[in-house]
């Protein structure tokens, strides 16, 4: 009886916790990267990531 | 807005009847997925005859799945797409005239199912009214969702395994009064199906009002 | 529209989010204590009666999950209200509402495994929950599609809602549908009926607010993850027309 409470918890929390770091780590990386590129184009594009967005329509990859 | 209805409507009907693309394929689609199911569920039709309410509506929502697939599909053709939304018909009306060509030959295919039910499972049909009011009311609700679903799916990649994933789940409710409405029917008790007609209604008029306010900004987006 | 434009987060809202995160996992960790150690088992149901404590909550989530997606839809195709960050906020809570309706799924096959002897009834909570799962991942599907911002937040919406709607209707069917075969006297574990008292209760409620937190905290992360990466596609975007200018005028 006792296997199956433990496999509930168990199954729960650790999705949860997988869950909770894989965004962490995906948040980071798009950090990074974004970092890296307002670092390159500071110097070619006025204003950089201030700048009023583009009319041009993104695809936008986010969900 | 019915005016335009019903020329949209005529308009898909007459390329239907020109084409006979229901009429040689999804119909015998349809006779397949029966057949599909005989083989499925045994040949010994006491098991047969009490699911056939169940495998007639889970035909016909597939069948709905290829008729709304093949409603935007005739459209694609020649920026024919373009052409109905510069047309200046009201969005409401294509919706409507859409929904209602869909309805239409989804109910002459019923009628063939219908016979192929009681020749293939045996089933014995009763409560004619209540499997009328069925067939009609459900359809309805099914054409509906599946028009407003079919214009979402329509100008995407992967509208072929899009529309059935969004419109299958939805319609599960229609399944499940349709064939219970059925099964009261077939038993004899078509007293009982009195409130699975009304979800029935009720999903019918939901989705009807859904889809013609939300037809319009769909079609402007594609 | 007003467009929320991306940026970096403020530190108030980053302190706040770790607030968030830490009140989470404190709640949390009380639930499980509370609920794995402390409370007495169940004079039926013994022992199973702990994962009371954490599978009505997942459902909950899920439902909670859902009504806010849909909220967030409605208020994107309303005018007056229209704003990215609700289409934003739509799909960080569908996709973390996945995730607590799979839970659901899961932990209630796991508590009906021993309590029903199967891994799955036909129960209108679960069955419900079932085709809400599959009615997620449809929205889910609809907003990968790749395509214009404006029409694909607003065929995302308009999806969210068409789906939304249905849940009642699904619901009250369902439950009909089961009423008609008199199903046994069975403990539904998701409306638990039987006495809840003294810790117990409390544990239960522990258990709600601790995983709406968590809940919260996990939107508001991929609800940042979704910004960052538009504000990435921004200045990929912008870098490509600086070049492109650059070249021009070389």
């Amino acid at each position: 009886m006792n296997g199956y409470v433990e496999a509930g918890y168990v199954v729960i929390l650790g999705t949860l916790a997988t869950y909770a770091v894989s965004l962490v780590a995906r948040e980071r990386a798009v950090r990074r990267r974004v970092g890296a590129e307002s670092g390159k184009d500071g110097a070619h594009v006025a204003g950089g990531l201030g700048a009023t967005p583009p009319a041009v329509d993104d695809p936008g990859t986010s969900t | 807005m019915l005016r335009d209805a019903v020329l949209v409507a005529g308009k898909d009907l007459r390329i239907e009847m020109r084409s006979r693309v229901g009429l040689n394929q999804v119909g015998p689609f349809a006779i397949a997925v029966l057949l599909l199911f005989g083989l499925a569920l045994g040949p010994d039709r006491r098991e047969l005859a009490p699911a056939s309410a169940g495998l007639f509506w889970v035909a016909v929502l597939l069948s709905t799945i290829l008729a709304v697939q093949r409603s935007y599909a005739i459209e694609s053709a020649d920026a024919a797409r373009d052409g109905l939304r510069l047309s200046g018909l009201d969005p409401a009306g294509i919706f409507l005239g859409k929904a209602g060509a869909v309805a239409a030959q989804l109910l002459v295919l019923e009628a063939a199912l219908t016979v192929g039910v009681a020749l293939l499972y045996g089933t014995h049909l009763s409560g004619a009214v209540v499997l009328v009011a069925a067939c009609a009311v459900g359809t309805v609700g099914l054409s509906a969702v599946g028009t407003l679903y079919g214009v979402v799916a329509s100008g995407l990649r992967t509208r072929e395994t899009l529309l059935p994933l969004l419109f299958l789940p939805v319609v599960a409710p229609v399944l499940l009064a349709a064939t219970k409405a059925w099964d009261a029917a077939i038993a004899g008790t078509p007293g009982r199906a009195d409130s699975w007609l009304d979800v029935l209604v009720v999903f019918a008029v939901l989705y009807l009002a859904i889809g013609t306010v939300a037809f319009g900004p769909l079609l402007e987006d594609e | 529209m007003s467009t929320s434009k991306p940026s970096m987060p403020s530190s108030r809202a980053v302190v706040a989010t770790q607030a968030l995160g830490v009140a989470a996992i404190t709640t949390v960790a009380a639930t499980v204590w509370l609920g794995l150690v402390v409370t007495p088992p169940d004079e039926f149901m013994g022992n199973l009666v702990r994962l009371l404590y954490v599978h009505p909550p997942m459902a909950w989530v899920a439902f909670l999950a859902y009504g806010v997606s849909a909220l967030a839809s409605l208020l994107y195709l309303w005018p007056r209200t229209r704003a990215e960050h609700f289409d934003r906020l739509a799909g960080a809570s569908a996709e973390v509402g996945v995730v607590f309706t799979g839970l659901t799924l899961v932990s209630g096959s796991i508590w009906g495994r021993p309590t029903w002897g199967a891994w799955w009834v036909w129960d209108p909570l679960l069955t419900t929950t079932a085709l809400l799962f599959v009615l997620y991942l449809g929205y889910l599907a609809v907003r990968r599609v790749p395509g214009e911002f404006q029409a694909r937040a607003r065929r995302s919406a308009i999806v969210a809602l068409v789906a939304f709607v249905d849940v009642p209707i699904v619901y009250l069917s369902v439950e009909w549908w089961r009423s008609l075969h008199q199903a046994p006297t069975v403990l539904n574990p998701t409306t638990h009926k039987t006495y809840v008292h003294g810790s117990m209760a409390w544990t239960l409620l522990l258990g709600f607010v601790a995983f709406t937190l968590v809940y919260i905290w996990l939107v508001a992360h991929r609800y940042r993850l979704a910004e960052l990466q538009d504000l990435e596609d921004t200045a990929g975007l912008e870098m490509a027309l600086a070049e492109r200018r650059s070249e021009g005028m070389a």
